[in-house]
Parts: C-alpha cells; sequence; structure tokens
C-alpha cells in the first residue's frame, strides 16, 4: 500500500522526503560512525590538524603501528587504565538501581493506583517535583554528610542516591500503568482466593509485563548515563564508565589518553544499541499500549 | 448450605450515606436480585457482602458466620463482575481453572472440574483462545464458569448482562436462570433492569438511594408497590400515577373521576392504575380526556392522554385507531386501583 502511495505523490515531493530522511539519517548516524572508525586510530590520525582525511586514510596510524587499524586506544584504555573495572562497577550500578527502583515502584505504584485516599495525589505530586529538581542539586547537599558518616565514594552510596533520584519517575511511571488495569481484575483475584499480594502477583503483574520493561529500561538508562551522581560521589577506584570517560579526557598529560576516552565511548554506546535492538518491541508496546483489553 | 443475614448494615463515605441500615435473610438457594437506579446502593450492598468494601456498622452472616472481618476469599462466595474481570494473559481454560489453582484444589480434580463448567455454559469450543479473542457473550460465560468452577456456597452477579446486546442478554438471562435451577446456590443479583428482576427472582429487593424500599416476590412488588417509587420503577410503562383528592371513596382529579374505591383513605392522595388495567369505556368512562399521542406497539397499541397534569399511559386493542386531539373516555375499575399518600408516598392498604 505504501508502494502505491508513493507513486501517487508527486516526483518533487517524493524526492524532498526522500532527501529529509537521507540528510537526518546522515545528522543522526554519522558522528557516531565516525567515533567508531576513529576509535581504531591514533590520536595523530583522529585529530590530526594537517587533514581530516587522515582521520579516513590512517596515515599516521600506519606510520606508528604499521596497519591501517589498531586496537591501541582500546587496549590501553581498558588494561592499562582498568576500564573494565568502571565497566563492572557501571553493571553493578545499573543492575541494583533498576532492581530496587522497579521493586520498589511496581509496590509503590500499585498502592497508589488502587489507593482511594487523597494522600496518594499528594504524594505523586511531590514525586513530581522532586522529579523536577536537577541532579546535581541533591547531589551538593549530600557531600558533607556522606563525608562525615565516611559513606562517600562507594558504590552502595551512589546506587541508593540514584534510586531515590529515579524513584519519583518509576512510580509516576508505573502508576499510571497500573490504573490502565481495570480494578475488576484484583477483584476477580481476590473473590477467586487470591491474596491482595497474591492478586498483584498472579493476575495484576502478568498483565504489566510491557510497563515494567519500559520503565525498568528507563531506570537502566538513568543508572547507565548517570554523570552528576557518579562523579561527585565515586573515588577515582570505584568510578563508574561516564565519569572514567571524563577522567581519560580531563588528564592530557600523558599521549593516547584522549585515544583511551574515544575507545572508552565507543564500548559504553555499543550495549545501549544491542538493548534496545532487543527490547524494542516490548519498549514500544509499553510506551503506545500500556491499557489491557480484557 | 448458605443462608445469607444483612443485620443493620450501613455503608458510609464521610457524610455521604451509600446504604442506610440494611436488614434482610435471604435464604439458603434463593434468588434474591437488587433492584434500583444507578447509585442507589445495590452494588455497594453486594460488595459489602463479598468483602470488596468495608462495613460501616452492622453486620453480614453467612451460613452461622459472620463474616466482616473475612477476607473476600475466605467467604466462600464467587461473583461475576459487569465487566467481567478476566484474566487477559490466561486462555479460557486457564481462566476458569484460576480459582481451583489459588485455593490448592487437588490437581487430579481441576481437568474434569473445569470441563464439566465450560459444558455447562457450553464453552467446550473456546477453551484455548485467549478472552481477547473472545465476543461479548461468550466472555460473560466464561466468567459464569469461573464462578461455578468452585461450587461455591453462594454466587454474586453484579449487573452480568448489562454489557450484552439485547438479543444476547434474553439468552443469557435464561441459562443463568437454568443454572441457579441447575447448581441450586444462593444467588444474589444486582440489576436495574426490573424485567432482569421480574424473570429470575425469587424475591426482589428494591432500593433507592441507599434505603430499601420493598422487599417481596416480583408478584407482590407488581401488584402491590409500598409506595410510588417502587410504583413508578416496576412494570413497562411505569405505572400511572396521578395526584387528586379523595373522599368517601371517590377520587376526583381533573379529567378524572373514580368511585368506589376504599373509605379509609382521605385527603390529598396520589391514585395509581396500570396501562393494561384501564380500557376503552363503553359508555361513561372514568377518565374523559383528549388523546395526547398514539403509540402502535404490535400485540397493543398505547393510549396517552393528559390527566390532572400528568401523561397516563392506556393499553388498548391493537386494532385502535383514534386521531391526536380526539375526545377518548377510559373506564377503570376501582379494584385495579392504588392508593399513596401523596406527602409521604407510601401505600395506603384497603
Amino acid at each position: 500500500m505504501s508502494e502505491a502511495m508513493a507513486h501517487k505523490r508527486p516526483v518533487l515531493l517524493n524526492t524532498f522526503i526522500y532527501g529529509f530522511i537521507i540528510l537526518w539519517l546522515i545528522l543522526a548516524a554519522v558522528p557516531f560512525l565516525w567515533t567508531v572508525w576513529g576509535s581504531f586510530k591514533v590520536e595523530a590520525d583522529f585529530f590530526s590538524r594537517e587533514s581530516w582525511w587522515n582521520a579516513i586514510f590512517g596515515t599516521a596510524t600506519i606510520r606508528e603501528t604499521g596497519a591501517a587499524f589498531t586496537g591501541d586506544g582500546y587496549y590501553g584504555a581498558w588494561i592499562t587504565r582498568d576500564f573494565w573495572k568502571a565497566a563492572f562497577n557501571t553493571i553493578i550500578v545499573t543492575i541494583c538501581v533498576t532492581t530496587i527502583s522497579l521493586t520498589l515502584g511496581t509496590l509503590g505504584g500499585y498502592a497508589l493506583a488502587r489507593s482511594g485516599r487523597n494522600y496518594a495525589f499528594w504524594i505523586l505530586i511531590a514525586a513530581l517535583v522532586f522529579r523536577a529538581m536537577p541532579h546535581i542539586t541533591l547531589v551538593s547537599g549530600y557531600l558533607l554528610p556522606f563525608f562525615q558518616l565516611n559513606i562517600w565514594g562507594v558504590l552502595p552510596t551512589s546506587i541508593i542516591v540514584l534510586v531515590a533520584i529515579n524513584q519519583p519517575f518509576t512510580l509516576w511511571m508505573l502508576h499510571s500503568f497500573f490504573l490502565s488495569i481495570p480494578k475488576d481484575l484484583d477483584e476477580s483475584a481476590m473473590v477467586d482466593g487470591c491474596t491482595r499480594f497474591q492478586a498483584f502477583r498472579l493476575v495484576i503483574m502478568p498483565v504489566m509485563w510491557p510497563g515494567v520493561v519500559t520503565t525498568g529500561l528507563f531506570s537502566f538508562l538513568l543508572g547507565y548515563n548517570d554523570f552528576a551522581v557518579t562523579a561527585m560521589l565515586l573515588s577515582a577506584d570505584n568510578q563508574t564508565m561516564v565519569p572514567k570517560i571524563s577522567s581519560f579526557l580531563g588528564s592530557i598529560q600523558e599521549t593516547g589518553n584522549v585515544m583511551f576516552a574515544v575507545a572508552a565511548v565507543v564500548s559504553a554506546t555499543v550495549p545501549l544499541f544491542i538493548l534496545v535492538l532487543f527490547f524494542q518491541r516490548q519498549i514500544v508496546s509499553g510506551l503506545t499500549a500500556g491499557a489491557v483489553k480484557g | 448450605m448458605a443462608q445469607i443475614r444483612l443485620k443493620n448494615v450501613s455503608k458510609r463515605w464521610g457524610k455521604f450515606v451509600g446504604v442506610d441500615n440494611f436488614n434482610l435473610d435471604i435464604a439458603d438457594q434463593e434468588f434474591l436480585v437488587l433492584l434500583g437506579p444507578s447509585g442507589c446502593g445495590k452494588t455497594t450492598t453486594m460488595r459489602m457482602i463479598a468483602g470488596l468494601e468495608e462495613i460501616t456498622e452492622g453486620e453480614v452472616w453467612i451460613g452461622d458466620q459472620m463474616v466482616n472481618k473475612l477476607e473476600p476469599k475466605d467467604r466462600d462466595i464467587s461473583m461475576v463482575f459487569q465487566s467481567y474481570g478476566l484474566y487477559p494473559n490466561m486462555t479460557v481454560y486457564e481462566n476458569i481453572r484460576f480459582p481451583l489453582k489459588v485455593r490448592k484444589v487437588p490437581k487430579e480434580q481441576h481437568h474434569e472440574r473445569v470441563m464439566a463448567a465450560s459444558k455447562m455454559v457450553e464453552l467446550d469450543d473456546f477453551l484455548e483462545r485467549r478472552p481477547a479473542a473472545l465476543s461479548g457473550g461468550q466472555r460473560q460465560r466464561v466468567a459464569l464458569a469461573r464462578a461455578i468452577v468452585r461450587e461455591p456456597n453462594a454466587f454474586l452477579m453484579d449487573e452480568p448482562l448489562s454489557n450484552l446486546d439485547a438479543k444476547l442478554r434474553v439468552s443469557t438471562r435464561a441459562q443463568i436462570k437454568n443454572l441457579h435451577h441447575t447448581l441450586k446456590r444462593t444467588t444474589v443479583y444486582v440489576t436495574h433492569d426490573q424485567i432482569e428482576a421480574m424473570t429470575l427472582a425469587d424475591r426482589v429487593v428494591v432500593m433507592n438511594k441507599g434505603v430499601v424500599q420493598q422487599v417481596g416476590t416480583p408478584m407482590e412488588i407488581y401488584d402491590q408497590p409500598a409506595n410510588t417509587f417502587v410504583a413508578s420503577f416496576i412494570g413497562s410503562p411505569a405505572m400511572n400515577l396521578v395526584n387528586g383528592m379523595i373522599a368517601d371513596g371517590v377520587f376526583t382529579s381533573d379529567g378524572i373521576r373514580i368511585e368506589g374505591l376504599p373509605h379509609r383513605a382521605s385527603g390529598a392522595v396520589t391514585l395509581g392504575f396500570r396501562a393494561e388495567d384501564a380500557n376503552l369505556a363503553e359508555a361513561n368512562g372514568q377518565i374523559e380526556a383528549p388523546i395526547y399521542t398514539v403509540e402502535l406497539l404490535g400485540e397493543a397499541t398505547m393510549l396517552s392522554m393528559r390527566v390532572a397534569g400528568e401523561l397516563v399511559s392506556i393499553k388498548v386493542g391493537k386494532d385502535y385507531r383514534a386521531e391526536i386531539g380526539e375526545l377518548a373516555r377510559i373506564a377503570i375499575p376501582a379494584s385495579a386501583c392504588h392508593i399513596f399518600d401523596q406527602s409521604t408516598g407510601a401505600r395506603i392498604e384497603a
């Protein structure tokens, strides 16, 4: 059908439409592809002052390493500068943040969605206010007490702060998903012989998966991409990927450090692509449908 | 064995009174219908029996147990919801089996009982489908099967037919009546449709604004309405109600005069009579008024005319024809008249 429609459109409009799509694709994809390509070069090529063609042909890379592509950036970042440790920390932080946020979020969102009380509304409004605050304003307030309590610099502290920042959002999101599930479902489960919690676990949760996956993905991204909290609250030994990349850029006394950052950026981005590709169907259904047709 | 007893049951939300001092004994195996307009407290009453709504005041007994503090699952009742409440992620088979599963009924019995229940509601061909792939009537039958599979003490049904189209409503209604006859369980059925109430019930409870108006068999409620609310709610068309004065057994008002009524009533009253009890008068009728409309119903003709400011309906033979504005004479036998107190609306017995 789309083919038939394309035939009916005037040629000029078609050209414009496809031209725009191609332009948009280039704008969106080229910076990333450029970084991926460049991450296999040496700094003299990727940041060449003579000509940017060097980055494509790898003139300096051939001169320095003997081949057009090199894994030096990756080796330096992952092995020499312990990026693997940062990656490992990121895994711990994101998994913990996602699991805790979702657990509290589903229970709390369900309770708020099913509660007929007025204060449920005010709790949600308060959550929205906290959500609207810039993360950095919260973090700067945390620094002193964390030093005093001697819990600064370790992963659990950052995890707790990230969960706190993320929770209002998960509550809102899951709350509205639960609202879209008719109350009759809980009630028939309870008459059929479930406790309130069994009704939640056996009847409501199975219908909630698209919502949980979508909310979980956003929580994951928050933990994965966070800079403000992890940069301020983690010691150099315990850094996650994003502040680690920033520290590669920060110290430019050593040669090759910038290339470590480029390699690390590529390493940190690839999992996101895989994740989105893998979950795209759930994400779309979670974002669009939500409602359950009974 | 399950009588259900409600003692002085009330439900309030803040100052709003949902159900006010409800008293009722429902006999074992009785089919009881709670009937009333929307917002009258009938569904709230049922939900209090089910345990889905907290009881503000009073006691609910099922069998010889006070169930006020019991969870819905411990009351051994099953319920059919207006919007069915089917589990969308499970097949029809799993939906019907769910109550057995969560109540830990021995696994060997599951298949047999699910099959028996689904056969009873003629669902055998759809067991592998999901609710989304069923029509409204089929979904309703899944809900029924899920309610009967456990063989509970009592069934509660909350307007189970209101989401079905008219034709399906009639056949499902018959099916529910038949199921009740087969299973012989106490059934409480909520509806706002007086025809459902008349056809299904052993006894009907008519409610309005949280207060019970009348309890009785369908015939009692139809023939001896306790007040003007019940009179105007039951029957299609509703009972004609005309305000006027009565003295020495003679009721008079603008365009109407009926003699031979009981002498007990006097003063300002409301007179009620049903459309089918009135007929065309041979000579002098009790009503003499111009015709307002003539409606053909097929099996009869509905005549309406303005009497004492009210439109009254008269059912006459199907061959009757008349022009709008023509004068008609209507005979109403005194024995078919109901007399209500004009200020309280309560029935005045002969």
